[in-house]
């Protein structure tokens, strides 16, 4: 891919002919098969590359410390409409318990449940570190929580939350989707943090689709940036002040 | 699992504090496992190596006290099975260098800037913490604690810390006031008069105990023997710029001087209030100091007595609240840290991040001198402190991030950190001064007073564990 990148490059100035070529066989069908299902496997085969971690990234900034999005992806024991009938009487059955726990933990903006193919989702925007909003979810609600994973597969083994809390936020966070950063050389840092790397960054953006491909091919659902704000960032409690409904 | 509190099987350092007038950290690497494990035996038995300290109730204080914490990097290297490490907190596995964020401790206090030898956080296998009366015995027990044949090597250099002024702390003011108090050491008696926060539950620090959330649990590591009546502390080596904090004062006095609500802060004539012969600058620069930490420098808490460090009838140091007229700011250091009963927006939260807190000062005892210029060699002065929890997720680290800084619990301080300890960029900062009408003067522009130089997690073992770890073999 390189090597393709850098040609195109060389031959600009020759007419045409050799680039339009180049840029169009990757769109024939046998080059595509190729690159997928064999040009992939062999990278992955030959630079084993770790799942990065789910959550926003790790800041000082307090902007960046309220307004946090959690991508839960969670796959259903039971992959029938039965199922996914179980999980949405789970929600529907313990709604009072989640208003409830909103109103207890305090640091939750939103919290949406839903379910996509034979995964029940629950996304959400909290404030503050992660492990303590789900510690307080769990000290509130843990029972919801509880109705909710014992339909997931591996989920039994963190329930009930109440007596396990270490395993069940360990447990959600490896849920939690990877927030693919929108600053390409974060993608390149990231990369190399989870590869134990911390010598000088290596900027070399052609290097780019290949750790994000080799990335996507270890985590297959990610979070695409760490979601898109219209205003800066405020925590719930200063937003339910300003409107003076309590906090 | 027995509930029953064996004080007999709980390191001493723990639930009480020595009140030695110096200690010594012995960071140590572990170069020979077997031999490691028969010193961690002898720790128990005699055998030429310092007895471990514990909880036993004691007639007359001994001249030494010894007591030991592993990191993770240690109960591997002595070890300990991957199953059984694997039953250990994540947050402590990772250790302390790795959460470093979330702690605050980024740009001069990001662990890359750590001084040696918390440098290369791997090689920390044990701290061996050593209390005594004077150095000359600190120097014995160190030899004594130190040998080739017990396979341990001291990363150098021990850090020492010593009290210069009974309990009072650099930045001058007095510590060593409140801590958790729990039933089964302290009793109840009397309590209600102590304080007015719920009694600690024995979980809040030692594992296998009831939590702070009723009906939670923390995981104990397993074997049970190694993890029931352990510990978990946040060893922490704090650099304080005491030349900065008290410029900072000064600063801050000289903008309320031409501030035109001062005169609500102060009103002008109560100087004499807050020290005798005190010049209204230096009035100020007290009444700035006592906001900040949400105590006066002699310990009285804001709460209890806003107006004056010297009540008329005096108040208690720990029985206190924080109700809706308190005067105590919302973002002060001591209400930031423990918010007790206020009003938070994580209700469920209130009194569940409650610290044992060991802490002694290093650097020499300093005196502000306004007329002085700043020394380029100004000795280095700060804290070693020891925060001690049963969860250090839970706890510490809770605190840290959420409370310490970014101050979530409470709209009126979200986006500021703490103003003593916090990660403080000048050019963003900001604390608010609340004048008795409710509206605050905001004072901006403190810088970062107190930088992490180092630390380390650690796990404190019980004895029962001490002897778990060195029977192992292998």
């Amino acid at each position: 891919m390189d090597g393709a990148s850098n040609r195109a490059n060389d031959g600009a100035s020759d007419g045409g002919r050799l680039d339009r070529l180049v840029d169009w066989l990757p769109t024939t069908p046998l080059f595509k098969f190729i690159a997928a299902r064999i040009l992939v496997p062999i990278w992955a085969w030959r630079t084993p590359v770790k799942r990065l971690e789910g959550g926003p990234r790790p800041s000082v900034q307090p902007g960046d410390n309220v307004q946090r999005m959690m991508n839960l992806v969670m796959p259903l024991k039971d992959k029938s409409a039965v199922g996914r009938a179980l999980a949405a009487l789970a929600i529907a059955q313990n709604k009072d318990e989640i208003y409830a726990g909103l109103d207890n933990v305090g640091t939750v903006h939103f919290a949406r449940f839903v379910i996509v193919a034979d995964n029940i989702c629950m996304f959400s925007v909290y404030d503050g570190d992660f492990t303590n909003y789900i510690r307080d979810f769990i000290v509130t609600i843990g029972s919801v929580f509880d109705a909710v994973v014992g339909l997931v597969e591996g989920g039994d083994k963190v329930i009930p939350s109440a007596e396990r809390v270490d395993e069940f936020i360990d447990w959600v966070h490896d849920h939690d989707l990877f927030q693919v950063s929108d600053v390409a050389t974060d993608i390149l840092r990231d990369q190399e943090a989870v590869n134990g790397d911390t010598g000088a960054g290596n900027d070399d953006l052609r290097k780019l689709p290949r750790q994000l491909i080799l990335q996507l091919n270890v985590n297959r659902n990610v979070s695409l940036g760490s979601g898109y704000r219209a205003y800066p960032g405020y925590s719930a409690a200063q937003v339910r002040q300003q409107f003076g409904v309590g906090w | 699992m027995s509930t029953a509190f064996n004080p007999a099987d709980v390191q001493g350092n723990i639930l009480r504090g020595y009140r030695k007038p110096r200690v010594r950290y012995l960071m140590l690497e572990v170069t020979e496992p077997a031999a490691a494990r028969r010193w961690l035996t002898a720790s128990l038995s005699g055998g030429g190596v310092p007895q471990i300290t514990t909880e036993e109730p004691w007639e007359t204080k001994p001249d030494t006290c010894f007591n030991i914490g592993l990191t993770y990097q240690g109960l591997q290297a002595l070890g300990l099975p991957a199953a059984s490490l694997a039953s250990f907190p994540t947050e402590f596995i990772e250790g302390m260098s790795k959460r470093a964020v979330k702690l605050g401790d980024a740009g001069p206090s990001a662990p890359e800037n750590w001084d040696k030898p918390f440098n290369q956080p791997a090689r920390i296998h044990l701290i061996a913490s050593i209390y005594a009366d004077d150095v000359a015995r600190l120097d014995s027990l160190q030899r004594a604690v130190i040998s080739e044949k017990w396979g341990l090597k001291l990363l150098e250099p021990a850090r020492d810390g010593c009290c210069f002024n009974a309990d009072y702390v650099h930045f001058n003011y007095a510590d060593n006031i409140s801590q958790p108090k729990f039933a089964e050491i302290h009793g109840t008696d009397s309590y209600q008069d102590w304080d007015s926060q719920p009694m600690a539950p024995l979980g809040t620090v030692l594992l296998g105990y009831p939590t702070n959330f009723e009906g939670l649990t923390w995981r104990v590591p397993q074997p049970e023997a190694l993890g029931h009546n352990g510990s978990f502390n946040a060893f922490r080596v704090l650099e304080q710029d005491v030349v900065g904090f008290e410029e900072y004062l000064t600063s801050a006095a000289d903008k309320l001087l031409v501030h035109g609500d001062a005169d609500k802060l102060l009103p002008p004539g109560d100087e004499a209030k807050i020290g005798e012969g005190l010049s209204r600058r230096d009035a100020l620069r007290e009444v700035v100091a006592a906001n900040m930490c949400g105590r006066w420098r002699n310990g009285v808490p804001l709460a209890l007595s806003p107006d004056t460090p010297n009540p008329a009838s005096p108040v208690s140091k720990t029985n206190f609240d924080y109700d809706a007229k308190s005067r105590c700011p919302y973002g002060a250091h001591i209400r930031r840290c423990n918010p007790r009963g206020a009003q938070i927006v994580q209700r469920v939260a209130n009194h569940s991040r409650r610290l044992v807190r060991r802490g002694m000062p290093y650097g020499p005892a300093y005196v502000y001198d306004p007329s002085k210029p700043r020394d380029p060699n100004e000795p280095n002065r700060g804290l070693l402190g020891n925060f001690i929890g049963a969860n250090l997720g839970a706890q510490f680290e809770a605190m840290s991030c959420d409370w310490l800084n970014l101050g979530l619990q409470d709209p009126r301080v979200t986006g500021s950190n703490d103003p003593l300890l916090g990660a403080n960029e000048p050019a963003t900062s900001w604390f608010d001064l609340p004048l008795p009408s409710g509206e605050p003067i905001r004072l901006r522009g403190l810088p970062r007073f107190v930088t992490t130089k180092g630390g380390a997690y650690t796990f404190l073992p019980s004895i029962s564990a001490i002897k778990y770890l060195g029977s192992m073999s292998g």
